[in-house]
C-alpha cells in the first residue's frame, strides 16, 4: 500500500540530513495504538528501519498518548487515528508543535483525503516496509532540520526547545501548512471523526422501567406516546410502559417525519396511523394498525390530515 | 425522491464514503441497512404530500384558492339556478322577462364570488360552513340591495318607499339566499366526502411505501459487504503475527476466513442453523480479542442440543457486533461479553450480554440491530422476539426468545 506520491515541499536535499543527533541524545519516538500486535508491529520495523530510533513509550488511547508528550518529550509519534474515549486527532492537536505526528490509519478515505491536503504524514495499515522506510527517512530529515535549527541555548537547552525563527520556517511540526491551517485542517477531521461515532442526535431508544428492569424500546416500535400530568405512556408494540420524560422532550429528540403531535398530550408514530376519521368541530380520531384503542387529534392539530 | 438518493445530513455519509467506527466490522451490511433507513425516514414527508407540514400550511396561494371554487360545475349551477328563479319569479313581477333574469343572474354570480372569497380565507375562528352561509346570505341580499339601486338610479329612498320593489327585493334576495344555501352546503358535504376518501388513499400509498422500504432494507442486508476498515485493521494484525511467524498465526487466518465466509452475500438461508452462528460468533470474537486482548474478554456457550436449532444466518453476529460497537470499544478500559443458547421448556432464548459502556439512548442501532426484527419475524413468523436491557452499573443485555411448541423435541445435528 504504497501512498509515496507526496513529497512535502520544503524538504532540503541532505546536506546534513542525517547527521547524528545532537547531545542532547538518541531521537526519541512514542507509539500508540490501542492494538497491542500493532504497536509491537510497528516497533520491530521501526528497529530494523531505524536503529538508533528509542522508543521511548507506548500508549493505548489518546489521553494516555497526550500525557506521555508531555512527560516524555518525544521528537516523533506514531499515532492511530481510531482509538476508544480521545481519538488520535483529537490527540494530536494537544501535542503542541514541537513533536513530528505520523497518523497510522486503516484505510479511510476521508482521513488519508484530509492528510494529503494537511500535508500530514500518514500511514495506511496494513503498511509494507518500504512505505515505512519513507516515513522514515522522511522524519529524520525533519528532526535533524529541526535539531540544528534550534539554538542551544545555555540556560534552557534541550528536547523541545525551538527557537521563533524555527517555528517559522518549520511552520509547525506536523506539516507543511502554516500552524493554524494546519490545525483548521484537524480540526475538520476530528470534527468528521465525531460525526462518525455511533451516536446520533436523535432518540432511537427510549428507557423505560419495566418491572424492576430498564429496557431499551427502539423508538421504530412505539405506536404512540401519552402523558398526563407527571409521567407519560409510552406505547409500542411489545407492550407499554411510563416514562419521565415528557411530551415537549420527547418532540425534541424524535423524527419529526415520522412522530407527530396530534394533541397536547400525544405523539403518535405516524408509520402505525391506519386511517383518520374527521370528528366535528375540526378534530379527527386517529386509528392504529392493529389496534382496537383510538387517539383524538385537536383542532390545533388537525392540519397534520388536512388535504387541502 | 429514490430510497438511497435522500440524505439525511447529520447521519448519513458523503457519497462514496463509507461510514465506519474504529473497530466495528460492518459485516452483514448492517450499516448500509441503517443507511437505508436514514433514508427511509427523511425521504418520509417527500412520499407523502398530504401528510407533510410545509405543503399542508400553505398548499397553493391565495389565489389559486379563490378561482379553485370557480369551476365550470359551479358557475353551471349558478346559472341554471339563476334561470330558474327567474323563470318562477316572472309571473309575480311586472318586469320584461330579461330584464328579471338580469337580477337574477347578477345576484347569482355575486354570490358565487363571494363564497369563493370566502373559501380562499383561512381561518379558524369560526366553522367553514358558518362562513360559507353568512357569506351567501350577505352576498344575496346586498347584490339585490345593488341591483335596484342601479335600477333607481342610487335613490335609496326610490327602493324603500315603492310597495313593489321592496316585494321584488325580498323574493330575489331570498330566493337567492335559500338556493345559495343549498348550493354551498352541498358542496361542501361533497368537499368532506373527497377529503375523507383522499386521506385514506394518501395513507394506503404511504403504507405501501414503507413496506416497499422494508423490502429494500432486507435486500441491503443480502447483498452487504465487509467494512474495509475492520478488514484492513484485521489484516494488520494478521500481518504481524505471520512477520513474527508467530503460531498463533493460523488459528487467526481460520476466524477471519470463518468470518468472512460467513458474512458474503448469499441468498440460501435454509440451511442456517444454530450451531453454525455459534462457530461464527466465536470466531468474530476471537478476531476482535487478538486486537485488543486487554480490553475484550468473552465466553461463548452453546447449549450442544440446539446445535441444529433453526437460526437466520448473522442473527447472533449482529447483536455480539452491537456489543462490541457500542459497548466495548468506547470504553478505554473495555470489558466482557458472554454469549448463550439455552432453552427453557417452550421457550429459547439466545443472549448476548455486555459490561461495555452502555447504549445511549441516541445511539444509532447501526449494526443490523435496526432490521433484527424484521429477520426475526421473517424467519420465526412472530414467535420470537428481541428484548434490551440495561444493566447495573453499566452494560447491555439483549435477549432473543423464541417461543417452540413444548412437545417439539429439540433437534440436533447428526
Amino acid at each position: 500500500m504504497n501512498a509515496g506520491t507526496r513529497t512535502p515541499s520544503d524538504e532540503r536535499d541532505d546536506d546534513a540530513d542525517l547527521a547524528p543527533p545532537r547531545a542532547s541524545g538518541a531521537v526519541r519516538a512514542l507509539i500508540v495504538d490501542d492494538e497491542p500486535l500493532l504497536r509491537t508491529h510497528l516497533a520491530h520495523h521501526l528497529a530494523q528501519l531505524w536503529p538508533e530510533l528509542q522508543i521511548a513509550g507506548q500508549a493505548r488511547n489518546g489521553r494516555e498518548a497526550v500525557d506521555l508528550v508531555m512527560q516524555l518529550q518525544p521528537d516523533v509519534v506514531f499515532l492511530d487515528v481510531h482509538m476508544p474515549g480521545m481519538n488520535g486527532v483529537e490527540a494530536a492537536r494537544l501535542m503542541g508543535p514541537d513533536v513530528q505526528i505520523v497518523f497510522v490509519t486503516a484505510y479511510e478515505q476521508y482521513a488519508v483525503a484530509a492528510f494529503e491536503q494537511g500535508a500530514i504524514d500518514y500511514l495506511v495499515k496494513p503498511f509494507d516496509a518500504e512505505r515505512l522506510g519513507e516515513s522514515v527517512a522522511r522524519l529524520r530529515r525533519r528532526v535533524a532540520e529541526r535539531r540544528r535549527m534550534s539554538a542551544p541555548s545555555p540556560a534552557a537547552g534541550g528536547l523541545g526547545q525551538v527557537t521563533s525563527e524555527a517555528r517559522e520556517a518549520g511552520a509547525g511540526a506536523l506539516g507543511q501548512l502554516p500552524a493554524g491551517e494546519l490545525d483548521a485542517v484537524l480540526s475538520a477531521l476530528a470534527g468528521e471523526l465525531r460525526r462518525r461515532a455511533p451516536a446520533g442526535t436523535r432518540l432511537q431508544w427510549i428507557r423505560a422501567s419495566v418491572g424492576q428492569m430498564i429496557k431499551l424500546i427502539p423508538v421504530d416500535e412505539v405506536l404512540y406516546f401519552r402523558s398526563d400530568e407527571k409521567y407519560t405512556l409510552v406505547v409500542w408494540v411489545g407492550g407499554e410502559a411510563l416514562i419521565r420524560k415528557s411530551i415537549r422532550e420527547l418532540l425534541d429528540g424524535l423524527e419529526p417525519e415520522t412522530f407527530i403531535q396530534i394533541h397536547r398530550s400525544t405523539i403518535v408514530n405516524l408509520r402505525f396511523v391506519a386511517q383518520v376519521i374527521k370528528g366535528p368541530n375540526e378534530t379527527a380520531e386517529v386509528h392504529l394498525k392493529g389496534r382496537t384503542e383510538t387517539l383524538s387529534v385537536s383542532r390545533n392539530h388537525v392540519h397534520w390530515f388536512r388535504q387541502y | 425522491m429514490r430510497p438511497g438518493q435522500a440524505d439525511l445530513p447529520t447521519r448519513s455519509s458523503p457519497p462514496g464514503i463509507r461510514r465506519s467506527s474504529h473497530h466495528g466490522p460492518l459485516a452483514l451490511g448492517a450499516r448500509e441497512a441503517a443507511r437505508y433507513r436514514g433514508d427511509m425516514s427523511s425521504s418520509f414527508p417527500a412520499a407523502t404530500p398530504g401528510l407533510d407540514p410545509e405543503s399542508e400550511a400553505a398548499p397553493r396561494s391565495r389565489r389559486a384558492r379563490f378561482l379553485r371554487a370557480l369551476t365550470p360545475r359551479t358557475i353551471g349551477l349558478t346559472l341554471a339556478s339563476s334561470l330558474l328563479i327567474a323563470v318562477a319569479l316572472a309571473p309575480i313581477f311586472e318586469l320584461p322577462f330579461t330584464v328579471l333574469l338580469g337580477r337574477t343572474l347578477f345576484v347569482g354570480f355575486i354570490t358565487l364570488v363571494a363564497r369563493s372569497a370566502a373559501l380562499s380565507w383561512r381561518q379558524r375562528v369560526v366553522p367553514s360552513w358558518v362562513l360559507q352561509s353568512i357569506t351567501v346570505l350577505l352576498a344575496a341580499t346586498l347584490a339585490t340591495l345593488a341591483v335596484y339601486l342601479l335600477a333607481t338610479g342610487g335613490d335609496f329612498s326610490a327602493v324603500v318607499q315603492h310597495e313593489g320593489r321592496i316585494q321584488g327585493f325580498v323574493l330575489i334576495s331570498g330566493t337567492g339566499t335559500i338556493v345559495g344555501l343549498m348550493l354551498a352546503l352541498g358542496a361542501f358535504e361533497r368537499q368532506r366526502d373527497s377529503e375523507a376518501k383522499a386521506m385514506s388513499l394518501d395513507l394506503a400509498l404511504q403504507r405501501s411505501r414503507l413496506e416497499r422500504l422494508a423490502a429494500d432494507t432486507r435486500l441491503a442486508v443480502l447483498t452487504a459487504q465487509v467494512e474495509p476498515h475492520f478488514l484492513f485493521n484485521t489484516l494488520a494484525n494478521v500481518q504481524a503475527l505471520v512477520e513474527t511467524n508467530s503460531p498463533r498465526a493460523p488459528a487467526v487466518l481460520r476466524s477471519l476466513i470463518a468470518y468472512l465466509k460467513a458474512t458474503m452475500p448469499r441468498l440460501d438461508d435454509g440451511d442456517a442453523q444454530l450451531g453454525r452462528e455459534i462457530a461464527l460468533v466465536r470466531s468474530y470474537l476471537e478476531l476482535m480479542h487478538l486486537r485488543m486482548p486487554d480490553r475484550l474478554h468473552f465466553t461463548v456457550e452453546g447449549d450442544p442440543a440446539l446445535q441444529g436449532f433453526p437460526c437466520p444466518p448473522m442473527l447472533l453476529l449482529t447483536l455480539v457486533e452491537n456489543a462490541v460497537r457500542h459497548g466495548i470499544d468506547p470504553s478505554e478500559t473495555g470489558g466482557s461479553i458472554a454469549v448463550r443458547s439455552s432453552r427453557e421448556g417452550g421457550l429459547v432464548r439466545l443472549v448476548v450480554r455486555d459490561d461495555g459502556v452502555g447504549m445511549g439512548e441516541s445511539a444509532v442501532p447501526g449494526t443490523g440491530l435496526a432490521n433484527l426484527r424484521e429477520r426475526l419475524a421473517a424467519f420465526y413468523g412472530g414467535s420470537a422476539r428481541l428484548e434490551l436491557t440495561e444493566l447495573e452499573p453499566h452494560g447491555l443485555l439483549a435477549e432473543i426468545l423464541i417461543d417452540v411448541p413444548a412437545t417439539d423435541a429439540p433437534r440436533t445435528t447428526a
